[in-house]
């Protein structure tokens, strides 16, 4: 993990990739683990590429560094890391808000992808990649809960990602408790590659994959390996009338990464928004899943959408790990536009149980 | 390996059944809360193990066969590379307290080799987030580390971060203090008489801002205001520097939850927190220069921005529903003009706060500013006024700020060392 430890330096870097750490300094202290890879994980669009690489360094890192509470598992494969869950990152139910474990899952692919020496600009890139101008775009997002953490709990997530056909990676994530081990989430998110001027996909050659699915397991590992489970299923086109809805939403500040588009996160809050009052104060969401299409600005305004999906699949979809079939569910579709062109952002479906109170 | 088994084990595990440590924690010195008594209180402060003082107190005789052989030294306790997870064996906690003490003793010798400070071997504990009382239990220590989601545009991390830190250090004091009572805002006795602590002044001094991966130490204790209010301040450093990156202080006054009138403390909530009071102010007469001042002269350079539509999401809001007041800060700013901070930074801010808000509220937010080129060094100084307030009228917060450009090397802090 590169480390800033001269903090007067913080303020002259220029400003480049998203998160990029202070490697401009001369105290680089994490070394890297051979080639660099692609987590898949901290590239949003539309990024103009940086060039940082990690550095070896020559200084052995400071014992805070080294019990890092990340770390690969033995076989170099996934990589594990553990989280207090802090006092403002809880909501309205006393436990950890969904964009909590968002920005958690992000966190962990990032510091994954810091320790096998993944390009430190924030955007995980591999030398070829950057020599072509390619980037990681985020198509989906599906997160299941099944319990959430309230303040105090450690989380510990590991993490690893695969490829995902000819132009995709996968990165998944196992959320457990880590006071009693028991698995109180699973999350998976699919990746493609773009070039960055082009905006056009790009398949993933063979000297990309071979840099970047090194240290990926070589057998697919699914964090969602059930048949049927909901991260495969498709989210229709919404067609208006929708039954609940927020208009006018807009991006604040803190939502915007380096080149001033708003991040993955944010979106799930904007989704959150247009549920209305009476399910968030009896009801837990389980399940999110997110397309991303377009994306978005400081000056955008969005509207967000939502319409109850009816029959199919309102129980269980069949997950081992999911909520007991005795719990009421309610589902429902998402649609995120801008609100003058009305072209989509995003779309996604929840699916919320009832909290036992 | 060894450190990394303590490592591990500084997770709370399972609730300890063991008893609950008194709760005048006054008496409790650093070197007396002994093992049991952290362990009663788990997800919170992880004790105080320094490595000598808790010899007397580890439940040795507690430890099983195995794990004795810890304490002989045999296994190798200096950690030469990555350091392996035992997630996945999580014996019981008390236990592993032990094994923690005594490793810690076995190793102590060793860590001067390392790039570790030797007057810090709680930082183990504190790397895992939680924190201990220290300086005769009048102050509170934890260390952050600063995550990737938590940096701004320039890769620092945002005074909301630094700001989000204090409110959770805040709690663990008064978690770890046995003074937490229903709700994030009282203490036990408070909560009986339906009164919280209402926030009405923050100010703030920052001298540098961290970076993603940085450790930050943060100190916090309290102190009365006026005849009938409380103060809360907070030091945060570089845990691996020492040097100082925020100094704040805070007001606080106490209401009731039912009338939303500032009522008096009770002496039965005198008696629980006066204890505790401590009469240094991390903000000192020399810092105030550094504060931003009501400007004089509030014509000629004065530019007006304002952002309106800004509305609360679920995220922002706390268990009873209010905005959280760290949010704020964000909508304060939101009306500052990108010019002021791509090439500024914030030095310092002082909040006074006004009203609460809520789900349903729509805010709008202005901004003043006023170019102030008097700073010593003739470098531009930026002195802002802010008003976020409801759509309907009502203030939520007045606010001063003053900015620095980038790359300004601020006056630095002597850094003090651990008390």
């Amino acid at each position: 993990m590169l480390r800033c430890h001269t903090p007067p330096q913080c303020g002259r870097a220029p400003l480049r990739g998203r998160r990029e750490p202070r490697a401009a300094s001369a105290t680089v202290v994490r070394c890297s683990r051979g080639a660099p890879q692609v987590s898949g994980l901290e590239a949003a669009s539309g990024h103009a590429a940086a060039s940082l690489e990690a550095e070896v360094g020559g200084q052995r890192p400071s014992l805070a560094e080294r019990l890092r509470l990340g770390s690969l598992l033995e076989d170099g494969l996934s990589y594990k890391e553990s989280f207090i869950v802090r006092c403002y990152e809880v909501g309205i139910n006393k436990t950890a808000t969904v964009e909590t474990i968002a920005n958690l899952l992000q966190e962990v692919g990032c510091n994954h992808a810091q320790s096998v020496g993944f390009s430190t600009d924030g955007f995980a890139t591999t030398t070829t990649m950057r020599k072509l101008g390619l980037i990681w775009v985020t198509n989906r997002m599906h997160i299941e809960i099944y319990k959430y953490p309230a303040w105090g709990d450690v989380v510990e997530i590991e993490t690893w990602c695969q490829e995902d056909g000819r132009i995709g990676t996968r990165r998944d994530w196992i959320l457990k408790d880590l006071a009693n081990d028991e698995v109180i989430g699973r999350a998976t998110s699919k990746w493609v590659m773009m070039n960055q001027n082009t905006r056009r996909l790009q398949r993933v050659s063979d000297e990309v994959r071979d840099e970047v699915f090194v240290h990926c397991p070589k057998t697919p590992r699914l964090a969602f390996p059930e048949e049927n489970n909901g991260s495969l299923k498709k989210i229709p086109i919404l067609s208006d009338p929708a039954q609940y809805s927020r208009l006018g939403l807009v991006p604040r500040r803190a939502d915007l990464d380096m080149n001033q588009h708003v991040n993955n996160v944010t979106y799930i809050g904007w989704v959150l928004e247009s549920i209305p009052q009476d399910i968030i104060d009896t009801h837990e969401l389980q399940t999110i899943t997110l397309d991303y299409r377009r994306e978005c600005q400081h000056d955008d305004i969005v509207d967000s959408l939502t319409y109850i999906e009816e029959g199919e699949e309102k129980s269980t979809n069949g997950s081992a790990f999911a909520a007991p079939h005795k719990e009421e569910q309610q589902q429902f579709l998402h649609c995120l536009r801008f609100a003058g062109t009305r072209d989509e952002i995003n779309r996604g479906r929840t699916v919320w149980r009832k909290l036992a109170r | 390996m060894g450190v990394s088994i303590a490592a591990s084990a500084f997770f709370p595990g399972s609730p300890a059944p063991a008893p609950v440590a008194p709760k005048n924690a006054l008496g409790e010195r650093p070197d007396s809360l002994d093992v049991r008594g952290v362990a009663a209180k788990p997800g919170s402060s992880s004790g105080t193990l320094r490595a000598g003082k808790t010899r007397a107190h580890a439940a040795v005789p507690k430890m099983n066969g195995g794990k004795s052989t810890v304490a002989d030294g045999e296994h190798e306790t200096v950690p030469s590379s990555v350091p392996r997870t035992f997630y996945n064996q999580l014996p019981d906690w008390s236990m592993l307290l032990a094994a923690i003490t005594t490793i810690f003793l076995a190793a102590e010798k060793q860590w001067t080799l390392l790039d570790w400070k030797p007057k810090r071997p709680d930082m183990l504990s504190e790397t895992f987030g939680f924190g201990r009382i220290i300086h005769d239990g009048f102050m509170f220590r934890q260390n952050f580390s600063i995550r990737s989601y938590e940096i701004g545009a320039d890769r620092t991390a945002s005074i909301e971060t630094l700001m989000n830190h204090l409110q959770e250090t805040a709690l663990n004091h008064v978690k770890t203090a046995g003074l937490l009572g229903d709700g994030f805002g009282s203490t036990p006795e408070m909560s009986k008489r339906d009164l919280f602590w209402v926030v009405s002044q923050m100010q703030a001094i920052v001298e540098r801002y961290p970076c993603w991966g940085d450790t930050v130490e943060v100190d916090t204790w309290v102190g009365a205001h006026g005849k009938n209010g409380m103060r809360r301040d907070w030091h945060l450093r570089d845990s691996m520097t020492g040097h100082t990156i925020l100094k704040a202080t805070s007001k606080w006054v106490m209401m009731n939850k039912l009338t939303r009138k500032l009522a008096r403390i009770p002496d039965e909530v005198r008696t629980e927190i006066e204890p505790y009071f401590f009469e240094r102010t991390a903000i000192v007469d020399e810092d105030n220069r550094k504060l931003p001042k009501f400007p004089e002269d509030q014509s000629a350079t004065a530019a007006k921005y304002m952002r309106t539509g800004l509305t609360p999401r679920w995220a922002d809001l706390d268990i009873n529903q209010h905005v959280n007041n760290v949010k704020y800060i964000g909508w304060i700013l939101e009306s500052a003009p990108i010019s002021i901070l791509e090439n500024h930074e914030l030095a310092s801010i002082v909040l006074d706060y006004k009203r609460e808000c809520g789900r349903d509220s729509v805010l709008q937010s202005h901004t003043t500013v006023h170019t102030d080129c008097s700073s010593e060094s003739g470098e531009t100084t930026l002195h802002c006024e802010h008003l976020l307030s409801l759509e309907s009228g009502p203030t939520i917060v007045k606010a001063r700020t003053m900015w620095r450009p980038k790359g300004t090397k601020a006056q630095e802090t002597v850094a003090s060392s651990s008390l």
